[in-house]
């Protein structure tokens, strides 16, 4: 019952933390509560910049079900301690599975992994915190329903509930998860448990097609945020279309940025093209693959020299465009003529689908199998570009317009090059948006480099806030910087629905910036 | 309508969550919690008992092939046999690795690959049972 190294909550008594661990005990058994450092070392820091020492546990509770999540924040108000919610804990590069400050209890809700229902019929799933794309993708398969899902990166260790919460995108037409999360259960501080939507109807049959529900529609509240434990997520399923045609489109020249942006926007909003393109960098496209000492050995940023020998070598563009078309085929052989017609009229894009594409040396396999929803880890070879397993995204949103990329590329490339990183990156065109992802790679075994790391991000975030550009997710350290770029009137707002809704501040203290 | 599925996909290491649910409002979870303080840990803890440990080649499907599959290599080749008088410190690298995670790979928690399902895999891995599974083949 002792643990080796005590780590108590912020603000807990020592004799309080105690009976409070004691009353977990008592609801969800000795073993599901975890407080020896041995137990807990998967619940520290990873690949983030910042001092491990701020982001220990104090203990690890895991669940079962959502009566026993209730009971347990129950507990929680009683004592006042503060736990950090996670789910499969795979937000690499964005805290993982650690706390968001010392002290906090982790609840973890891997364990609650149950396929409630998966409908082929409305193409919707019903699943609980802990279930993985590899697992809902295992599921449909053993069932032989004829629907994708639209895993992340990190597909097949993560989840959708998870990536849904934290408004993670993939790369189908339902790449903007949020969008397509259909109904909640939520467990709230108190310990009362609400449904969104029309879930609270008792036998309604409509939770996880009808969005709105009646009156106020919180399902954001409960995103991003520490207003609530969600123990159950409806979501939406793409039916797997008659046909589909991923296909890359290369650039040479690092202006092409803007003209590959407005030439895409229209054949995204008119959803001739309907899923969530990639304009790829070419160190992101190399990086997943190839190793950076192969064309570089220095300690600053690689020089414009060998990214032209990368190109060369590996046959990769300056921008890679990956992007897909789904249909019957019929629909597909007009929509790739449009296709076809507005990239090729200036003469600077070379066009190639099928073999021709497999050939050229970027990440062609493994982006055709995201974006039709197959499980596929190969993204994680960009935590080898450098080497030491540093990573933070930085991610800035903006219109989706050429004139955005030149000022935002640059600006990303003199910061970088200032603290001796690279700009591994890629532009994310949503609908009629734009994340502009960069990987801040570097070797987080080098406390000098971490460091760096530390301030490069930090003056990332500044300068991008200065000229408009905010980021639509963080990592826990920048989580409060973040916020602040945001402005005091929201800040304010959600600090009013935090002391309404969590009164004695035990719900992810610090999430997204939000505290009592 | 809230039926659970319980199949093998809810493929948590620790079979509680086999237990036919039922929502309870907050008044019954209440009551059941005050009323019977001493049964739920003890109901829990007989359950956590009859755990379903996925067998090593599922966990390594699962979780480690979408890196560590020749065809990927995002991780280094871990299938390959090592020899006995080695397995002790090699089992002891790969237990420590899955759980605190190294360099570019993340750490895996008990949640995810239960203590009993990291040790049938470490043994599998040091015997090379698994060489197959890392080229692709069932």
């Amino acid at each position: 019952m002792s643990t080796t190294q005590r780590i108590l909550p912020k603000g807990v008594a020592e004799a309080d933390f105690d009976a409070a661990l004691s009353l977990f005990r008592d609801t969800i058994g000795s073993e599901s509560v975890l407080t020896e450092s041995e137990q807990l070392a998967p619940y520290t820091k990873f690949m983030m910049a910042g001092e491990d020492a701020d982001y220990i546990p104090s203990a690890a509770l895991l669940p079962n079900n959502a009566e026993q999540v209730q009971e347990l924040v129950r507990i929680c108000n009683e004592y006042k301690v503060p736990i950090w919610t996670i789910s499969t804990g795979k937000n690499l590069g964005y805290g993982s599975a650690a706390p968001g400050e010392t002290g906090q209890v982790i609840l973890d809700l891997h364990r609650m992994n149950r396929i409630i229902n998966v409908d082929p019929e409305v193409c919707t799933a019903l699943i609980e915190p802990g279930v993985t794309y590899q697992q809902l993708y295992d599921y449909i398969q053993e069932k032989g329903y004829k629907l994708w899902l639209d895993p992340p990166a990190p597909s097949a260790i993560a989840g959708p509930v998870g990536n849904t919460l934290d408004r993670g995108v993939g790369y189908t037409p339902y790449g903007e998860h949020f969008m397509f999360q259909c109904g909640m259960e939520v467990v709230l501080a108190n310990g009362e448990m609400i449904r969104t939507g029309m879930g609270g109807i008792e036998n309604s049959s409509s939770w996880q097609v009808f969005k709105w529900g009646y009156g106020p529609y919180i399902d954001g509240l409960f995103t991003q945020s520490n207003y609530g434990v969600v123990t159950k997520m409806g979501l939406w399923l793409m039916p797997e279309p008659p046909a589909y045609r991923p296909f890359l489109i290369q650039y040479q020249d690092p202006e092409d940025i803007a003209e590959i942006v407005d030439v895409l926007r229209p054949l995204r909003i008119s959803q001739i093209i309907p899923n969530a393109v990639v304009i790829v960098h070419t160190l992101w496209d190399a990086g997943t693959h190839v190793v950076r000492k192969t064309y570089y050995d220095g300690k600053d940023s690689i020089p414009r020299e060998a990214i032209e020998r990368i190109k060369q070598d590996e046959g990769i563009g300056e921008w890679n465009v990956y992007a897909a078309l789904y249909g019957t085929p019929e629909q597909i052989e007009i929509n790739w003529k449009i296709v076809e017609q507005a990239f090729g009229a200036s003469g600077k894009a070379k066009i190639m689908y099928g073999e021709e594409a497999e050939q050229r040396g970027g990440g062609f396999e493994y982006r055709a199998a995201l974006m039709k929803g197959d499980m596929n880890l190969q993204e994680f070879g960009l935590y080898n570009w450098r080497g030491g397993g540093g990573s933070m995204w930085f991610a800035p949103v903006s219109q989706a317009k050429g004139s955005e990329t030149k000022d935002q590329t640059e600006l990303a490339q003199q910061i970088l090059g200032k603290y001796g990183f690279d700009y591994v990156a890629e532009y994310i065109v949503g609908w009629r948006d734009m994340h502009h992802v960069i990987d801040l790679l570097y070797n987080r075994e080098d406390p000098e480099e971490t460091q760096r790391a530390h301030d490069c991000f930090a003056e990332l975030i500044d300068e991008f806030a200065k000229r408009g550009y905010g980021l639509y997710r963080t990592n826990t350290e920048f989580m409060e910087q973040v916020a602040g770029t945001f402005g005091e009137p929201l800040r304010n707002v959600h600090t009013a629905l935090k002391n309404a809704l969590d009164p004695n501040g035990i719900l992810s203290p610090g999430k997204s910036g939000i505290r009592q | 309508m809230y039926n659970i599925t319980t199949d093998r996909y809810a493929v948590n290491s620790n079979g509680t969550n086999r237990l036919p649910f039922r929502l309870l409002s907050c008044t019954a979870v209440k009551r059941l919690a005050i009323v019977s303080g001493l049964l739920l840990p003890m109901a829990t803890a007989s359950l956590a008992t009859a755990a379903e440990e996925r067998e090593p080649a599922e966990v390594y499907r699962q979780v480690c092939s979408h890196c560590h599959n020749l065809d990927k290599a995002v991780g280094p080749m871990i299938t390959m046999p090592f020899p006995e008088g080695a397995w002790e410190v090699r089992g002891n690298h790969i237990r420590n690795t899955v759980r605190q995670g190294r360099a570019a790979m993340p750490s895996f928690r008990e949640a995810k690959i239960s203590d009993a399902e990291l040790e049938g895999l470490i043994d599998a891995l040091l015997r090379g049972e698994l060489a197959n599974a890392a080229v692709g083949e069932e």
